[in-house]
């Protein structure tokens, strides 16, 4: 085509004005959107709680529950036997309203709260229900991951509808902890899942709690609407409504934005930083009930000297890994446990960062320069921590090598007991057998959790069970932090820290370090 | 009838192609789908239960065989997360989807054909290397990057639109508002590539022999572009659109996430995180049987728009 056909072919259109006219449209058409602000809407009538949790729900059945999303929705719908004081972690009376503990801890016997309800008809709650709730969990046929939490029960009595009697095979004064609010904790209708049927129930559950299911829209949203008979009173909310949002920052804008008023599972430094320093909202910060710990297997080799573990514990700098990397988020540990637990202390061998002393201890056991596999899931903050740690293993010399695996499969090789490290918290309740019998135990060899394949303290774990009082528990879980923190078979990398953030229409809220939240104390201020 | 016939039994091995693939890809990649819904804590004889109760246990080529002769009876297996059907629920967030790829794609088309159409008549000026210099950013920058600049800019600076881009109940307006960001990213980005295959589909029917007899003869050059040009061109325009159709689903998948918006995409990515085989291969059957479908239609189409093609 030659230039004068070009020029005079645009002339044409200029003349023709039609391009101008249509681009003059769209101009016109997105001022006049702009122009008229649009508004985002304002929040319905009836107060209506929204929160934002980060991934989808999957399974709200007690007995089979697992994660965050699923333990939080499930908070609102369910009571336990007993329960932890959101502020305090102190056990509280829930659907008992007291019980008595035999002379020779055996004998737990529950006064149950009268007239509470089940949800949607299913009837008044009695000692049978609390029954049928502790032995499917034990059942076989159930599958529950939770039933080794209850395995010390031997029977379960119910002499009147508001009185149940647990006898333990042997004394176990960390028992009520089993019984709380959480997880197989949670007692659930006989008759409702005899109707709803097993598999049906788990994403139609039916609780006592202060919030009753109503519907669950597949990656959008789960509704809950306040159970007006709830035996402490109604809830101040009509509804609550859990929104997923997987991206921090998106969620942080809704926020802001007033879309979502909690936001729920608020981990990253920079989005914590930012909601922080944009004082629109608060943000609240609470020390959780777990640790993240590198676990070093000490089946092999160089690692079953126990001079090697602490060389590589003297070796990683967690100070600048806390400043660095999490901006101050979270704190440097002591030991597995954290400060919420009741039982925690820090009186333990302490491995401070000290490049020198590792090499020393290196050269001491005999071992020089080796290689190590980092392994973590490819998940945030996993995948990025152990790359200043191979850093800090390189610079006394020890070869790491990161080695970041997809979830499913970091679990496979976390299960099968093969890999040299790997990185573990056990997320829960502040219940001390938790950490301790699952990172620890025997019984918890792979495919359980005790990855390091630690045998220490069996002794011990027997020990624990029968100190009857605070004061005797207290002692004995003292020694067994001391004798594991010693023997390094873990390297606590750092405590957690949980942030909620929510808007300034919230009010009332409580923060737990159970990492879940309740939305029945929860009040919305008119904006 | 043929034509229809052929078109239909295309699909159904196309339809049974992907489902084997899948079948086996997903089957891959390591981790269990026991572990991931028992969690951490789960013991080995929990995890020998689900398994069974899963049919995990069995050989692959046996839950193959199983699989198979289950969806020839329209049973695609259930979630084993959540254990609904499976069909069921990848059919439950198929509209969100849809709406959005469709909105977006009509975004595209808005914007994409008559831009290619404009940049081909002025090949050459001004006019045209700054549209395709534009549309080169927008087929380089990825769109999840698009999405969340535009969730900056018009959600958190000027408020304009919600950054969510599902809104929960309220009526049409309010999921229009909702709508509006993701749509127009997914469209934008998509417009780039509309553009410019639209322009290279223009520019070759107007160096056609027919093209230049009508200008000899005088005919007014807008009705030769905007009639005889375009019409000649619409059969590579809308195969075009066809190709794009499937890659702007695939890019509604980044879209819900950065959007929050639930639908397939969101939901397929869950599932093969969680392991959930069956509701992987539900949702990738009815992503492909959607393109297919399109695709089918927009043959059908052509036929319309050149006679030659439906004798054919």
């Amino acid at each position: 085509m030659d230039g004068i056909n070009r020029k005079e072919r645009a002339g044409r259109i200029e003349r023709s004005g039609v391009n101008r006219r249509q681009f003059g449209t769209l101009l016109a058409a997105g001022a006049l959107v702009a122009g008229s602000g649009w508004p985002l809407p304002a929040s319905a009538a009836p107060p209506v709680l929204r929160v934002r949790i980060g991934s989808d729900i999957g399974n709200l059945d007690p007995a089979r529950i697992f994660q965050i999303e699923n333990q939080t929705v499930a908070t609102q719908i369910f009571n336990g036997l007993v329960k932890y004081d959101e502020a305090t972690n102190a056990i509280v009376p829930d659907l008992a309203t007291g019980w008595e503990i035999s002379g020779d801890g055996t004998v737990y016997s529950f006064a149950l709260r009268g007239g509470v309800t089940w949800h949607k008809g299913f009837g008044p709650f009695t000692s049978d229900d609390v029954k049928f709730s502790f032995e499917r969990v034990l059942d076989p046929q159930t599958g529950s991951s939770y039933s080794g939490q209850l395995a010390s029960i031997k029977s379960i009595e119910t002499p009147s509808p508001d009185r149940v009697v647990i006898t333990l095979k042997e004394p176990n004064s960390g028992f009520l902890h089993k019984v709380s609010a959480f997880n197989q904790g949670w007692i659930v209708s006989r008759k409702a899942l005899g109707e709803i049927g097993d598999k049906a129930f788990a994403l139609n559950p039916i609780g006592t709690g202060p919030f009753v299911f109503q519907n669950w829209a597949p990656g959008r949203e789960v509704k809950l609407s306040a159970n007006k008979d709830y035996f402490a009173g109604a809830p101040k909310v009509e509804e609550v409504q859990f929104r997923v949002i997987k991206d921090e920052t998106a969620a942080a804008i809704a926020l802001e934005n007033g879309e979502v008023d909690i936001f729920f599972g608020l981990q990253q430094p920079e989005v914590i930083q930012r909601l922080k320093g944009g004082g629109l909202v608060t943000v609240l910060d609470r020390d959780a009930n777990h640790t993240i710990n590198l676990v070093l297997n000490t089946s092999i080799k160089p690692l079953g000297d126990v001079r090697v573990r602490q060389a590589i514990y003297h070796a990683i700098n967690r100070k600048a890994l806390i400043d660095g990397f999490f901006k101050g988020t979270k704190t440097e540990a002591s030991g597995f446990l954290t400060s919420s637990f009741q039982e925690f202390t820090d009186q333990v061998p302490l491995f401070p960062y000290d490049p020198a002393k590792a090499k020393a201890l290196l050269k001491e056991a005999g071992v020089g320069s080796f290689s190590l596999d980092l392994v973590a899931p490819g998940a945030n903050p996993y995948d990025k921590i152990v790359v200043p740690i191979a850093s800090d293993l390189a610079a006394v010399g020890i070869d790491a090598k990161i080695k970041v695996l997809e979830r499913g499969a970091y679990l496979q090789a976390r299960n099968k007991g093969t890999v040299p490290t790997c990185v573990t918290g056990v997320v829960g309740a502040p219940d001390p057998d938790s950490p301790i019998l699952s990172l620890f135990a025997k019984s918890s060899f792979p495919p359980g959790l005790n990855t390091a394949h630690y045998e220490g303290i069996e002794d011990m774990i027997a020990a624990a069970r029968q100190a009857q009082g605070d004061a005797a528990r207290k002692e004995v879980y003292g020694k067994i932090q001391a004798k594991v923190m010693g023997d390094v078979p873990v390297i606590p990398l750092y405590a957690d820290h949980l942030f909620i953030a929510h808007t300034k229409k919230v009010s009332g809220f409580v923060q737990n370090s159970l990492f879940t939240m309740s939305a029945y104390p929860v009040s919305l201020l008119e904006a | 009838m043929d034509r229809l016939l052929r078109q239909l039994s295309q699909l159904a091995i196309t339809v049974f192609g992907i489902v084997t693939v899948t079948f086996f890809l997903v089957r891959m990649i390591p981790g269990d789908p026991a572990q991931y819904m028992l969690g951490d804590y789960a013991t080995e004889e929990a995890l020998a239960t689900l398994r069974a109760q899963l049919g995990l246990d069995q050989p692959v080529y046996v839950q193959y065989g199983l699989y198979v002769l289950r969806a020839v009876t329209g049973d695609f297996g259930s979630s084993v997360v959540t254990g609904r059907p499976a069909l069921e629920e990848i059919l439950f967030s198929l509209p969100d989807s849809a709406i959005l790829a469709f909105a977006g794609l009509a975004v595209a088309v808005v914007i994409g054909i008559p831009l290619g159409i404009l940049t081909a008549e002025r090949q050459g000026s001004w006019s045209d290397m700054l549209i395709m210099i534009v549309a080169l950013f927008g087929i380089s920058f990825p769109v999840f990057w698009l999405g969340l600049a535009s969730v900056l800019l018009f959600s958190q600076e000027l408020k304009w639109f919600p950054a969510l881009g599902a809104s929960s109940g309220g009526g049409v307006l309010t999921h229009l508002h909702h709508l509006v960001l993701p749509a127009g990213v997914l469209g934008i980005s998509v417009a780039a590539y509309i553009t410019r295959l639209t322009r290279s589909a223009m520019l070759e029917v107007l160096g056609q022999d027919c093209i230049r007899v009508a200008r000899a003869m005088g005919v007014p050059e807008r009705r030769v572009v905007w009639r005889l040009a375009l019409k000649n061109a619409l059969v590579p325009i809308l195969a075009i659109v066809g190709v794009t159709f499937a890659w702007s689903l695939g890019s509604a998948i980044l879209i819900e996430v950065v959007f929050s918006r639930p639908g397939i995409g969101s939901m397929i990515l869950k599932a093969v995180s969680a392991r959930d085989y069956q509701l992987v291969q539900a949702g990738v059957l009815v992503l492909a049987v959607a393109v297919v479908l399109v695709n089918s239609l927009l043959d059908l189409a052509y036929g319309l728009v050149d006679p030659r093609l439906s004798t054919r």
